[in-house]
């Protein structure tokens, strides 16, 4: 460890504990806010002084929030699973053989993973619509399958697992999908823990394609139906608001904190994508 | 690997991701070009062939104009904000000894986990100017909040700032892992030869950190355009008066609100054209500076 001169490390501590508290307090402020009655909504105090579920109960009643989230549960689910599934099968195929037009494919999943989405959207909705799937959770689940990220992620991984294990499990009598379930998959569990929880947070904090593929409370999300909520129901009404904002962001700072490091660090690897 | 049968099997594994990207991804991007060339408005039977009046009609309207300014301002705004302030705070963090230095990250990391839509919600209520958490403050103080998402001078900082508080952790963390990368005992030697903090940082850090900061540069750039969707959507719906929409706020404008289809098309395929510029330019800095770093 070099240590930096005492003047430096002070300012270093300054600066941390500043960005660290305009992190923070946004965050605890409505939180603290969510749990306030009416009358001190507009209290400087941040926390409440008689704190109250009611601000929750409203979030219920008044919209079908709880369905927004199991919508968002039930899609996340089926997709983070279909596209670690999916992405495993191909990362698979991509280290274990060597066969024609291999590279180009490689590249062809690496050139989707630089499309965004952006550029997409308009047929995307089209089809969607002409399919029949708007407004399902077919829309929000099967188009997004294939996740090149995933697919280039776990490519990695294999490339560097132990030769020996596999050839030795061959020998044994093992054909190539027992091979990828009960060999590669076991020993890649950190791998594949992180990369599920990081495809978990890109799909339920999505807003764009539920936004434009979903209408009713049939599929709609939580983060859509935090919108709806902003522009229709109680755009104004600030304790309840917060209290839906808590519910659409608690799920994922639990995640987290149940698995900490790992995220941070596949997060830097998920940033190397572009 | 003989009852493998490997001349297929590769094949079948790979097909799902293949097949669906081709289908999702691939096949879109063709279509759009064609979309672009077309009059629909997503119900009517025919889809009469109009060549490039759709891109004229874009070009023409005072909202590209608009959107296109404004797509500059949030790219250059990003710099500061998004690409140089991370790395201040993640030196600063790094500089830090380590057990405090993890907890620093936490807390800057939390509004990178939080959903973007919760964030403009929340940012919604604290500057609100009547009812908003800082204006309650300043009020004691016997001042007023200005009503910064309804000034056209200050609405689009304002959405440029909240995106900035959003991605600032996730930027920090990825110089803090170029930091972390960078062997220490470059720095002790340096400082035995008589090197003193200004100069470490100087001739050692930041030489190494140049690729990084220049990855950071552009992924921030090119996502400066999807990035700010959310917050414009949320908070102000590209108003008052265009002052905060962007390129890809008017594509949804055009295709999901007034069913311009060709009109969106269009647009998509002038954005595309900025982006593929972005990533020439990328690749052509990239190339020198990660020699740079190697020599």
């Amino acid at each position: 460890m070099i240590r930096f001169s005492t003047p430096w490390t002070a300012a270093a501590h300054v600066v941390c504990i500043v960005v660290s508290l305009t992190m923070l307090l946004p965050l605890l402020l409505a939180f603290g806010a969510s749990f306030k009655p009416d009358n001190e909504v507009n209290a400087a105090l941040p926390w409440p002084t008689a704190p109250t579920l009611a601000n929750y109960v409203r979030v219920f009643e008044e919209l079908p929030f709880a369905r927004y989230l199991w919508n968002s549960l039930v899609t996340t689910t089926l997709r983070v699973t279909g596209q670690v599934a999916l992405a495993a099968l191909a990362a698979y195929a991509f280290t274990r053989w060597q066969f024609r037009g291999r590279d180009m494919l490689f590249l062809a999943v690496l050139g989707a993973m630089m499309i965004p989405h952006s550029l997409t959207m308009v047929p995307l909705y089209i089809m969607m619509a002409q399919l029949g799937w708007f407004d399902t959770y077919l829309a929000l689940v099967i188009p997004n399958l294939a996740a090149p990220f995933a697919v280039f992620f776990l490519r990695q991984h294999m490339m560097s697992f132990p030769k020996e294990l596999i050839d030795s499990a061959e020998l044994d009598g093992a054909g190539s999908l027992r091979v990828l379930w009960s060999v590669m998959v076991p020993n890649l569990r950190p791998a594949l823990a992180a990369l599920s929880i990081i495809l978990f947070l890109e799909c339920w904090n999505e807003y764009f394609w539920p936004l434009i593929v979903t209408e009713s409370a049939a599929s709609m999300t939580a983060q859509v139906g935090l919108r709806k909520f902003l522009n229709e129901e109680l755009g104004n009404e600030y304790g309840p608001l917060m209290a839906a904002a808590t519910l659409v962001c608690l799920p994922v700072i639990v995640l987290f904190f149940l698995a900490q490091r790992r995220v941070m660090e596949t997060f830097v690897a998920s940033g190397l994508k572009g | 690997m003989g009852r493998d049968r490997p001349s297929l099997t590769p094949y079948i594994y790979l097909s799902p991701v293949i097949v669906l990207s081709g289908i999702f991804v691939y096949w879109p991007l063709i279509y759009t070009f064609y979309l672009a060339l077309v009059k629909w408005n997503l119900i009517a039977a025919r889809r009469p062939f109009v060549g490039l009046d759709n891109f004229h009609g874009v070009f023409t309207s005072s909202l590209f104009a608009d959107a296109t300014w404004n797509t500059f301002l949030y790219i250059f705004g990003a710099i500061p904000l998004k690409v140089l302030l991370p790395l201040a705070v993640a030196v600063c963090v790094w500089m830090c000894a380590p057990r405090m230095a993890g907890i620093y990250k936490t807390m800057i990391f939390l509004p990178v986990l939080a959903s973007f839509a919760a964030v403009a919600v929340i940012w919604l209520w604290l500057l609100n100017p009547i009812a908003g958490y800082f204006n309650i403050l300043l009020h004691k103080v016997g001042l007023a909040m200005p009503n910064l998402l309804f000034d056209t001078r200050y609405a689009l900082a304002t959405v440029l700032g909240v995106s900035a508080w959003k991605i600032l952790g996730f930027n920090t963390l990825l110089y803090l892992a170029g930091l972390t990368a960078i062997n220490r005992d470059y720095a002790e030697a340096m400082r035995i030869d008589g090197a003193n903090d200004r100069q470490i940082f100087r001739y050692l850090i930041w030489p190494l950190l140049t690729p990084t900061t220049m990855f950071v540069l552009i992924t921030t750039v090119i996502f400066s355009v999807q990035q700010v969707f959310t917050p414009i959507d949320m908070m102000t719906k590209g108003g008052p008066s265009n002052a905060t929409t962007n390129l890809f706020y008017m594509v949804y404008q055009l295709a999901f609100q007034t069913f311009n289809i060709g009109h969106g098309a269009a647009a998509t395929v002038t954005l595309f054209g900025l982006l593929m510029t972005i990533t020439v330019v990328k690749f052509r800095l990239l190339d020198r500076f990660v020699k740079y770093a190697d020599r």
